[in-house]
C-alpha cells in the first residue's frame, strides 16, 4: 500500500509539472512555424516568461519521464492487483497512455479579419490557438511560400480561447476580440502589442457571442450572441462584469443564430447576419398564452436595425430569400464609400455583395464563386475600399485571399495569404464536443 | 465531420456534411452513429431539433429526417443516442435538464414516448446519454453548479420525475465536469469523457490563464453496477495522453480503440486499450 501510495503522489507531482509546461506548449508549439518578432520578443523583454521553468524543454522531458516511469509502476501495480483472485483493482486500469493516432492542426484556422488601410495592417483571429495575427497589408502573393506575420497576440494571459470575431478601432489603435461558445469574454489589446500579454482591458460577455462591431460615432461596440439570438452593445470602454447600454432581442427582432455584425454610423444603422436556427432559450420562453412554441429553421437573412434599436425591436429591413444566394452567412463588412455590404457565405464557398440598402428576396450585386477564387469556408471579410481590396479568411484552407474591390465571378485573387505550407489540410476543429464511430465506414464523426 | 479512423495529424475530414440545407448549426454537443440502419443522429441546440442523416450523407444534404416543435418537448437538446435493440432515440438536454425518448423513426413535430424530468431525478445539465439493452438500463451524465455533477444510472424504461438507482460522484470520482458518455454492454462498463474544465481566469492576476493545470480532464470507466463515491477503474490520463480537456468519447470494441474529441487542443485522440475490452478477441 505504502508503494502505491508513494507512487500516486510521485505522479501527481510530476504530472503537476509537466501539464503546466504542456499548457503552456499549447500555445507555443506552433512557434517554429512563424518565425517572428513576437516569438523572439518573448523571452527578451518579459521577465515573468524569461524565468518561466516550464518554457524549459529539457525540464520538461524530465518531468514527462519521471510521469511515464510512475504510471509505468501504476499499472504494474493494477496488474498485480487484478491477478489476486477478487477481481477488484484497487488502482485503474489503463493510465497515461499515449494515443495511437492524433488529429489536429498545428497551424491557424483562420477566422475573421479586419484592415486599417492607414495603418497598412491587417489582423485576423486563430480560432485553433486562440490567436490574433497581423500582418502588413501587402502581404502574401502568388508563391506557395507561407507569409510572415509582423505581430502575433497569443497566450493563456491573453486569455483568447476559441476566438471569433475581431474588430478595429482604427482612431484609438485598439483590437477588440470576443471568444465564441468558451471563455466569454471580450478582449481589447493595444494595437501595437504582440506576445503573451494581458489585454489592456476585458469584458464578461454572454455565451456565444460571434461577431463584434464598433460604432466610433457613439463610442458603443456591440456583439452578437449566438445562443439567445440577442444583440448586446456596450460602452466602448466597458471592463469587467458592466451592463450592457442595450439589448436587442425578442421574437420581433427576428434575430436567429445571429453571426457576423456591422455598424453604419453614416446612416446609424446596424446590420446583423442570421443563419435562421431559432429555439427558447428557457422553459419559461417556451410558454406562450397560446401554447408551447419549439423551436424552427427560417431562411437565413440580413437584418438591418436602427443603432438605437433595443428591446424585442423589428429590423427596419431584411435581405431574405432564395434569390439572395445566403447560406451560411457568417462575416460582414460595410463599404460606405461605394454604399455596399459584402458577405461570407460559408455555405457555398462565395462572397456575396449587395447594395447597402438592399431589400427583400434580392440578388447580390456581385458573387466571388468558384475554382479560380480560392475561397473555400469563408469566416470572415473585409473591404478596403482606400485600396480598393476585399479580404477574405477561409475557415477550410490556411489561406486568406485578397480580390480586388469589384471582382466578380470565378476570378483569381490578386494575392494569397497562406499561413502553412501550400496543400496542408485544414483539420476545422473549432471546440468540438461530442464523437462518434461509424463502425461501417470505419470513420469517427465530428460534429462542430 | 468524418475522419478516416487511421487519420493521423494534420489530416482533414475526408467528407464534411455542411451548409444550410443541412440544417445543421453551431454548438452540436453531441452525435449517435446507428450501425443496425446506417445512420447519424445529431442535436442542434440552436434550433431545437434532433436531425437524422443517412450515415453516409456528404455535402449540403439534408436530413431524412427531423425531429422539432412544441409538442416534441424539446428546448434546446444536448445529446444524442440511439438504442437500436428498443428501436428509440435518446435525447438528452442542458438547459431542459431531462432526458426524452424517441420512436427511432420519428420524424416531424412528434411527442415522446418518455420523459425523465424532476427534481427527484436529480439531473440538471445533461451532457451525455448511453443505453445499455442487456440491463436496461440508461446512463446519464449531467452537471450542476448548485447540484451533483456525476453519472446518474436510471431504468431504461423510467419515465417522469424518478430517482436514479446509483449515482456515480464525488471526489474519489474524480469528476467534475463531465461530458459524453458511452455504455460498452458487453463488458458492463461506462465510459465518461471527464473535462474537468473550470473557468480560471482572473484578470487582476498578474498572469492570468484560462486553463487550470490542477484540474485536467480524463476518460475514466466505471462498472455499471458502480455507485457513490467510486474512482474509475480504468483511466486515460496524463500528459502522454495529450487530452487536456476531453469533450467526447466514442468506443471501438472490434479494434479495441476508444477515441475522444478535446475542445481545448482542437484535438481528436485514438488510444489502443486492449485491457478495456478484455472479452474482444482479435
Amino acid at each position: 500500500m505504502r508503494e502505491r501510495q508513494t507512487a500516486w503522489l510521485m505522479s501527481i507531482g510530476a504530472a503537476a509539472l509537466f501539464i503546466a509546461g504542456c499548457f503552456n506548449l499549447l500555445f507555443r508549439g506552433t512557434a517554429w512555424i512563424f518565425p517572428s518578432r513576437s516569438q523572439a520578443s518573448i523571452g527578451a523583454d518579459d521577465p515573468v516568461d524569461a524565468d518561466d521553468s516550464c518554457a524549459d524543454t529539457t525540464e520538461l522531458a524530465m518531468a514527462m519521464t519521471a510521469w511515464r516511469q510512475t504510471q509505468q509502476r501504476r499499472t504494474l501495480i493494477a496488474s498485480a492487483a487484478g491477478a489476486d483472485g477478487t477481481g477488484i483493482q484497487t488502482a485503474p486500469a489503463g493510465g497515461d497512455i499515449a494515443p495511437a493516432r492524433s488529429v489536429a492542426d498545428a497551424y491557424p484556422s483562420l477566422h475573421s479579419v479586419a484592415v486599417d488601410p492607414d495603418a497598412n495592417q491587417v489582423a485576423v483571429s486563430d480560432s485553433n490557438r486562440g490567436a490574433i495575427f497581423f500582418y502588413n497589408r501587402s502581404a502574401g502573393g502568388n508563391s506557395a511560400q507561407m507569409a510572415n506575420p509582423e505581430r502575433v497576440i497569443r497566450g493563456p494571459r491573453t486569455g483568447m480561447m476559441f476566438v471569433a470575431g475581431i474588430s478595429l478601432d482604427t482612431a484609438d489603435r485598439e483590437i477588440f476580440a470576443v471568444n465564441n461558445d468558451i471563455g466569454d469574454r471580450m478582449e481589447v489589446f493595444p494595437y501595437d502589442t504582440e506576445g503573451n500579454i494581458k489585454p489592456k482591458r476585458v469584458l464578461s460577455v454572454p455565451h456565444g457571442a460571434w461577431g463584434v462591431a464598433l460604432n466610433p460615432v457613439r463610442k458603443e461596440v456591440a456583439v452578437s450572441i449566438e445562443h439567445p439570438n440577442t444583440v448586446v452593445v456596450y460602452r466602448h470602454e466597458a471592463s469587467g462584469s458592466e451592463a450592457p447600454l442595450r439589448v436587442l432581442r425578442g421574437p420581433e427582432t427576428e434575430l436567429a443564430d445571429p453571426h457576423g455584425i456591422v455598424i453604419d454610423p453614416g446612416h446609424n444603422e446596424m446590420l446583423v447576419a442570421n443563419h435562421g436556427n431559432w429555439a427558447p432559450l428557457t422553459r419559461e420562453e417556451e410558454e406562450t398564452p397560446a401554447g408551447l412554441r419549439g423551436g424552427h429553421f427560417a431562411m437565413p437573412s440580413i437584418n438591418t436595425y436602427g443603432v438605437e434599436a433595443k428591446g424585442d425591436a423589428k429590423p427596419t429591413r431584411k435581405i431574405q430569400g432564395a434569390q439572395t444566394q445566403l447560406n451560411w452567412p457568417m462575416g460582414l463588412s460595410l463599404d460606405a464609400a461605394h454604399d455596399e455590404i459584402a458577405v461570407a457565405n460559408y455555405g457555398t464557398n462565395s462572397i456575396l455583395v449587395f447594395r447597402r440598402n438592399a431589400e427583400g428576396n434580392v440578388a447580390p450585386v456581385r458573387v466571388i464563386k468558384g475554382e479560380r477564387t480560392g475561397v473555400l469556408g469563408p469566416m470572415g471579410v473585409a473591404i478596403d475600399a482606400k485600396n480598393d481590396e476585399l479580404w477574405v479568411t477561409n475557415y477550410r484552407e490556411h489561406t486568406a485571399v485578397v480580390f480586388a474591390r469589384t471582382a466578380n465571378g470565378n476570378v483569381a485573387p490578386k494575392r494569397v495569404l497562406r499561413n502553412a505550407p501550400a496543400g496542408t489540410p485544414a483539420v476545422g476543429f473549432g471546440n468540438p464536443g461530442a464523437i462518434a464511430y461509424d463502425s461501417k465506414r470505419g470513420q469517427i464523426l465530428v460534429p462542430n | 465531420m468524418a475522419f478516416a479512423r487511421l487519420a493521423n495529424g494534420n489530416e482533414g475530414p475526408v467528407r464534411v456534411i455542411e451548409g444550410q440545407g443541412t440544417k445543421l448549426s453551431r454548438t452540436m454537443h453531441g452525435i449517435a452513429y446507428d450501425a443496425v440502419h446506417d445512420e447519424i443522429i445529431v442535436p442542434v441546440h440552436l434550433a431545437g431539433a434532433v436531425l437524422v442523416f443517412r450515415a453516409s450523407a456528404s455535402g449540403e444534404e439534408a436530413p431524412v429526417r427531423v425531429i422539432q416543435g412544441p409538442h416534441t418537448r424539446i428546448l434546446r437538446p444536448e445529446t444524442v443516442n440511439v438504442d437500436v435493440k428498443n428501436n428509440e432515440i435518446v435525447v438528452g438536454e442542458d438547459v431542459g435538464q431531462d432526458v426524452l425518448f424517441f420512436p427511432r423513426d420519428a420524424n416531424g413535430d412528434v411527442a415522446p414516448l418518455r420523459m425523465i424530468r424532476g427534481e427527484k431525478t436529480g439531473l440538471d445539465e445533461v451532457r451525455g446519454v448511453a443505453v445499455d439493452p442487456i440491463r436496461n438500463l440508461l446512463v446519464v451524465s449531467s452537471r450542476s453548479g448548485k447540484g451533483t455533477t456525476g453519472v446518474f444510472v436510471f431504468n431504461r424504461s423510467d419515465n417522469g420525475d424518478v430517482a436514479p438507482r446509483a449515482v456515480i460522484a464525488g471526489p474519489k470520482s474524480g469528476i467534475i465536469r463531465i461530458r459524453q458518455v458511452e455504455v460498452d454492454p458487453d463488458e458492463g462498463k461506462i465510459f465518461v469523457a471527464v473535462k474537468n474544465n473550470t473557468e480560471s481566469y482572473k484578470f487582476a492576476d498578474a498572469s492570468p490563464s484560462p486553463w487550470n493545470p490542477d484540474k485536467p480532464g480524463f476518460i475514466g470507466v466505471w462498472d455499471i453496477n458502480d455507485n457513490g463515491d467510486v474512482p474509475p477503474r480504468g483511466v486515460i490520463k496524463g500528459p502522454a495522453s495529450e487530452m487536456v480537456w476531453p469533450a467526447g468519447v466514442a468506443l471501438n470494441p472490434g479494434d479495441r480503440e476508444v477515441y475522444t474529441i478535446d475542445s481545448v487542443s482542437n484535438g481528436m485522440y485514438s488510444y489502443y486499450m486492449p485491457e478495456f475490452f478484455p472479452a474482444k478477441k482479435q
